[in-house]
């Protein structure tokens, strides 16, 4: 079978049948809708959810809540990626850096990281200040253990190859440690990803301050029940496209560790 | 060494004067607050009700999980017709859910337990189905050879060999529905733990609500403790289970 | 051949390229831990192959690694011309056991090979390609280049990880057992392709191995290794004459006797 009837294949005929019974439950859903079996003021008709969810998308409308969610959430992720990989490389590389940080990292860990923002509410207010803090923090531990992980156990052999051409320790940490590590490094950024997704979205209900989450918790408490629905469907497909991007990351950047 | 430093300095900034303001507060006053609330009634049934919606949702979750873990593993056409369905759900945050089911459900205790199952569902229905997924199949021959009907052999082979996939998940659901019994009640809480702190920063009674999260932190990893402890001792117990089979 | 710039010691040759002095190797602590090395003189004359053998466990790949600046000796040292190692030298690559594992799974074969000297700034684009390309010829993988080293089977692996070994121009190349994980046939292979490079190159080869055949075929010169705690029993010169070849060397009498005598101090107990 030639690549492209392949992928061909992979993309939509595999996922039919799960496809056809989402549509199912769509259309089972307004069959209630129109037999009055459910009420529209708290279920959702998916034919006024998709009135509203066209309206949102045709007219721009999703742009600034959605930017400003992605935005916060790519920023603090970025941040926690850059200290977690580096922190983790040399913690895992050189035992006395590990020594040095691994209580608190014991420490720290522990704390759930949702219940850490409302004191992130109290000491940096509530704007965007305090969503990339929180978001940094909670993207921060997944990756960061993982990178620790991958660093340490890193094939000795690898390393000795290194050594035997001479490179010094920095070469080795960034050509030989890094790389190897990178399968574990992005599976605890995949974690992280979703953590961060979730905490800035919470971060938003809580304050109220623009975004998906505020938009949703705003359409909720003033009973905006199917305008609601669709920016809901509007957040769970941005988890969705975020996950197929990743995917597609993993998939390109580890190539190597997917060979078997 | 680096933990006892930190903790020193943060003592210090305060008593010094260094740092003053509401959200900061000493070390010492912290701790306090953890001592005065640990010993406390009011704290007690605070983190009991948390507890206990933590708890009903996380053995729904975990139930259904394995239910489902089992059911997509063994029947493979269940599986491709509802898993896109799961995915869905799987990468839409939790909060984003919360809205919707407060519509649906109210702001009660059934709210809070449906979202700690469908959060604590996921890890354990994952974990369930990669791990019937790698059961031998050459115990499962055996199994067809002595005529073992279907449902026993499910039971007694597929169930021991799987069980150390379904404690990894059940343990990961642990912590996950603890933390989401705390974040749905600093959504739609009038008490609880995440209520509690939510009111607290309102308050601005900062040592009162960080003393409350070293509690629920320490709560945490206490309970991730226990469950190791039960993993390790059941684990043993299927082993043997598996070993007397085979 | 670079000449040595420290002052010749006294009984030393200006042929002498790696000198290993005294070595002994113990893990753990002095009272409680185990000595795989008792102690070891030997000397490897610059372009000549030499081998060491010896019975399994005594401590051959140790001393390999003690040699390649990979391990520090726990008593005695190893001069590289003259000069001491402390930690992998100029002038020295060492080839693993583990080749597969050894080789970058997410560098092409090509960029491996690059690898071994690309941390050196003064060659431009052109002339790193060129330099690749050299080596990848000599092993006889040029048109593999663009391959990742997990597509190849296990002997073209060995031949990448030769060819990124030989692409930092060493004076010396160490190889610790590099062809006991392939099969017998592969292996004669790479005994020619081995041969080849070393007489047109010049390199100095020192040769760890347990295939006495293996070390009668390629060396020069044969160290025999005792069991651990290990000394050097006897060092063997090889009379065999070159060119040699794989199907008629191995029924020559003098290739006989030495390996009927290295097999059999190998073999026994003592």
């Amino acid at each position: 079978m030639s690549n492209v009837a392949r992928r061909l294949r992979q993309l939509i005929i595999e996922p039919m049948p799960g496809l056809l019974f989402i549509a199912a439950c769509i259309a089972g859903l307004e069959a209630m809708a129109s037999a009055e079996w459910i009420n529209p003021a708290f279920s959702p008709v998916p034919s006024l959810v998709g009135h509203w969810l066209w309206e949102i998308l045709d007219s721009g409308a999703v742009l600034e809540p959605l930017a400003q969610t992605l935005g916060l959430l790519t920023a603090g992720y970025f941040l926690a990626c850059g200290v977690g990989i580096s922190l983790g490389l040399l913690m895992g590389y050189y035992r006395t850096a590990y020594v040095l940080f691994e209580p608190l990292l014991e420490l720290l860990r522990p704390i759930p990281k949702p219940a850490l923002l409302p004191p992130l509410m109290l000491v940096l207010g509530l704007g965007s200040a305090m969503k990339i803090a929180i978001v940094f923090l909670g993207a921060l531990f997944p990756i960061l253990i993982n990178t620790i992980q991958a660093a340490r156990a890193v094939d000795v052999v690898l390393v000795d190859v290194g050594r035997t051409f001479r490179s010094g320790p920095l070469r080795i940490i960034w050509r030989v440690v890094f790389p190897a590590s990178l399968p574990m490094i992005l599976s605890g950024m995949r974690v992280s990803l979703g953590l961060g997704l979730v905490l800035v979205v919470l971060a938003e209900m809580l304050t109220g301050a623009g975004g998906l989450g505020s938009r949703i918790v705003d359409l909720q408490r003033s009973f905006q029940a199917q305008e609601m629905y669709a920016w809901t469907v509007v957040l769970a497909g941005l988890g969705l496209i975020l996950a197929f991007a990743f995917n597609w990351v993993e998939r390109t950047v580890a190539f190597w560790s997917f060979r078997r | 060494m680096l933990v006892v430093v930190l903790l020193a300095a943060w003592e210090l900034s305060v008593s010094t004067g260094t740092v003053r303001s509401d959200s900061w507060p000493a070390l010492s006053s912290v701790l306090t607050a953890l001592v005065h609330g640990a010993t406390s009634e009011s704290w007690v049934s605070m983190f009991g009700s948390t507890l206990y919606r933590m708890t009903f949702g996380f053995l729904l979750g975990t139930v259904l999980g394995i239910v489902v873990g089992v059911l997509f593993g063994v029947a493979s056409y269940v599986n491709r017709v509802l898993m896109p369905t799961l995915e869905i759900f799987r990468t839409t945050p939790i909060p984003a859910i919360v809205p919707p089911l407060i519509f649906l459900l109210g702001v009660d205790d059934e709210l809070k337990i449906t979202i700690v199952a469908l959060a604590a569902f996921f890890p354990v229905a994952l974990n369930t189905l990669a791990g019937v997924r790698q059961v031998d199949p050459i115990h499962l021959q055996v199994a067809q050879t002595f005529r073992v009907p279907r449902l026993k052999a499910v039971l007694r082979i597929q169930l021991p060999s799987t069980l150390p996939y379904i404690f990894a998940g059940a343990r990961i659901s642990l912590g996950i529905s603890l933390i989401v019994a705390v974040v749905t009640e600093m959504l739609a809480g009038s008490e609880g733990v995440g209520y509690f702190i939510v009111s607290m920063e309102y308050a601005m009674r900062a040592n009162d609500m960080y003393a409350a999260i070293i509690l629920l932190s320490v709560l945490g990893y206490v309970l991730n403790r226990l469950f190791v402890l039960l993993e390790a001792k059941y684990i043993r117990w299927a082993r043997v289970l598996h070993l007397r089979l085979t | 051949m670079k000449t040595s710039a420290a002052p010749l010691s006294p009984g030393r040759r200006e042929s002498d390229l790696l000198v290993i002095k005294g070595v002994s190797k113990t893990y753990g602590s002095a009272a409680q831990g185990v000595m795989a090395i008792r102690t070891v003189d030997l000397t490897v004359r610059a372009g000549e192959f030499m081998s060491i053998v010896g019975p399994s466990g005594c401590g051959k790949s140790t001393l390999l690694q003690i040699a390649a600046g990979l391990l520090p000796a726990t008593v005695g040292e190893v001069q590289l011309g003259g000069t001491k190692i402390t930690s992998p030298p100029e002038g020295m690559v060492c080839l693993f056991q583990q080749y597969s594992r050894s080789l970058f799974p997410w560098l092409t074969v090509e960029d491996n090979v690059q690898f071994a000297f690309d941390h050196h700034p003064s060659l431009d684009r052109g002339e790193t390609e060129d330099r690749c390309l050299r080596y990848l010829e000599m092993v006889g993988l040029a048109d593999f280049r663009r391959n990742y080293p997990w597509e190849l089977s296990g002997g073209m692996q060995q031949r990448v990880a030769i060819a990124r070994a030989l692409a930092a121009e060493p004076r010396i190349l160490l190889l610790d057992e590099p062809f006991s994980s392939v099969d017998a046939l592969t292996r004669l292979e790479l005994h020619g392709l081995i041969i080849d490079i070393w007489s047109r190159t010049g390199v100095t080869i020192l040769l760890v191995t347990h295939d006495v055949d293996e070390a009668v075929f390629l060396s020069d010169r044969i160290a025999l290794l005792t069991k651990r705690p290990s000394v050097l029993a006897k060092l063997f010169e090889n009379k065999l004459p070159r060119p040699r070849d794989p199907v008629s060397s191995g029924e020559d009498p003098d290739f006989l006797s030495l390996r009927h005598e290295l097999l059999s101090r190998v073999l026994d107990p003592r």
